[in-house]
């Protein structure tokens, strides 16, 4: 029987410039400028599968993702495939759109709780689908969008819900650090180039 | 000798995920000499994931070892699970960890629940036989069908009152419906005390393996139907006649060809190959790992899977090949 203890796998990251998706975005102009938002919330997990916790303050490094996050450590449910996922991002404005079961796709509107979502930011004010092949801070860390984030299955089954289709192209993005640092809720967001 | 499950009723979803929450030790009591009870609550939550009777969760340990226990409190009540873990000396080592690290205040990692031992639903009589720590999953059931007014009755086999447990909360909720088999006291269960099968009729066993192939073999030979009979077991099936022998896994999406050595699992060699998603139990009892295969001879060593599921699906945590298996992955 296996029953050594669960291995660190080293996490792969890839760099959000060096992304299809982030690579050709940022050669490519355009997107919304003049905004301004707020981080709203901070989670972790510190493996895959485990419910999220709340973090009064995280500890971004850059290259790396969050201290204590599951993709920090290697150990996350998609670990093994080298990707931009140092740290994730959604919109408070897509929970509210569930919310209110807008547009009306899964008959029925959907509580889908910051803890809940499995990102590691909840924003507002952010337009995050314009983000991928930006740079943009988060307080004094500096992220990079590497491609849009993309529902899974695998998030249907742990929350029961069936949110796979209410998160299509509202699902957030995933980042890769420039710079590293502390981020607190109450943290502005800004675009940067 | 191998026992063979066979739930008819079962729902099998291997591949659902499910949530690993840090449940608070609320109460940890014994409710046996040897048996812990735990109360388990959420440190920010008020509701838990909800289960029906026959369900169990998941108790990760800190090396990444993974148990089976069934719930043995009220689904009713959501703001808290109850788990009775046995302590086996003989065992793999779990329980006494458990027994020794799950003290009051403590956090348990535990998944959500899952449930492979349902109630049938429609049952005109339902007949439940445990044998000691086997009881955990009945007390959810024993709950339901007495709330429902249903013709049930309860076979409890132990050594004795004092190595019973949970047998007062038992006595409560099951009254007269309550049999007990005690060994000491020169009542041990007897086989023939089963009653042929009627219209209808489901007949639930978990124990140990001498309770249990007695039990199913008794069921059989007075003509209960194999989709009438259910059994749930936590437990690796001992053959010490079986020698592994290496064989060829060809995965079919990539025409990948995995030498799987003899003292190596196929689960194993799947992980290291980067194609083995979820796994739990990595004994053959709870089907988190099963997948499908196309072509060649399974030895299938799993107590999960149904007959007739057995032709294109197996358990690599514990299944094995002759010689060469095309696997569907």
């Amino acid at each position: 029987m296996n029953e050594q203890p669960r291995a660190l796998r080293v996490p792969r990251m890839v760099e959000a410039f060096d992304h299809f998706a982030g690579a050709a975005a940022a050669a490519t102009p355009g997107g919304a400028t003049n905004w301004r938002g707020t981080l709203l919330h901070i989670h972790i997990a510190e493996a895959a599968s485990y419910e999220m916790e709340e973090l009064t303050e995280a500890r971004c490094i850059a290259g790396r993702g969050i201290e204590g996050d599951r993709y920090f450590a290697g150990n996350g449910t998609y670990s093994p495939k080298a990707d931009v996922r140092e740290i994730t991002l959604i919109e408070q404005e897509a929970l509210d759109a569930l919310a209110r079961n807008d547009p009306p796709l899964q008959g029925g509107a959907i509580v889908l709780r910051p803890e809940d979502h499995r990102r590691n930011l909840t924003v507002r004010g952010v337009p995050l689908n314009h983000l991928v092949g930006r740079r943009f801070r988060v307080g004094d860390v500096i992220l990079r969008g590497g491609r849009l984030n993309f529902p899974c299955k695998y998030l249907e089954e742990l929350l029961n819900l069936p949110v796979y289709l209410a998160l299509y192209n509202r699902s957030g993005l995933n980042c890769s650090i420039e710079r590293g640092g502390i981020v607190r809720p109450g943290d502005a967001i800004e675009l940067l180039s | 000798m191998f026992v063979q499950a066979t739930p008819s009723n079962f729902c099998l979803d291997p591949m659902t995920a499910r949530l690993i929450m840090k449940l608070r030790v609320a109460q940890a009591r014994y409710t046996a000499s040897d048996v812990l009870h735990l109360t388990l609550v959420h440190p920010r939550k008020s509701e838990l994931p909800a289960w029906t009777p026959g369900a169990h969760v998941d108790l990760r340990l800190p090396d990444g070892r993974v148990r089976q226990y069934s719930l043995c409190g009220d689904p009713q009540d959501r703001s808290r699970y109850e788990i009775a873990i046995k302590r086996e000396m003989a065992g793999r080592g779990a329980s006494v960890w458990a027994h020794a690290h799950l003290t009051e205040g403590t956090l348990a990692h535990v998944s959500a629940p899952r449930n492979n031992f349902p109630l049938a639903e429609g049952a005109r009589r339902t007949i439940l036989i445990a044998g000691g720590i086997g009881i955990t999953p009945f007390v959810s059931m024993a709950r339901k069908l007495e709330g429902e007014g249903a013709d049930f009755e309860l076979n409890l086999c132990a050594a004795s009152p004092a190595a019973t447990p949970l047998l007062p909360e038992l006595r409560a909720l099951c009254g007269e419906r309550l049999k007990t088999w005690f060994s000491r006291e020169g009542r041990r269960f007897d086989t023939a005390a089963i009653e042929p099968y009627g219209d209808r009729g489901h007949l639930y066993v978990c124990g140990p393996p001498r309770l249990l192939e007695p039990t199913l073999a008794r069921a059989r030979a007075i003509g209960w139907p194999g989709a009438s009979v259910h059994t749930e077991v936590f437990k690796p099936l001992v053959d010490e006649n079986f020698k592994p022998e290496p064989f060829d896994a060809f995965i079919a999406s990539t025409g990948a060809v995995l030498h799987v050595p003899a003292d190596r699992t196929l689960l194993d060699v799947l992980r290291a190959n980067g194609l083995a998603t979820a796994s739990s139990c990595e004994l053959g009892v709870c089907g988190t790992c099963v997948c499908g295969y196309r072509s060649g001879r399974v030895i299938h060593r799993d107590v999960i899977l149904p007959l007739a599921s057995r032709q294109d699906r197996m358990t690599p945590c514990v299944s094995r090949a002759h010689v060469s298996i095309t696997l569907d992955l």
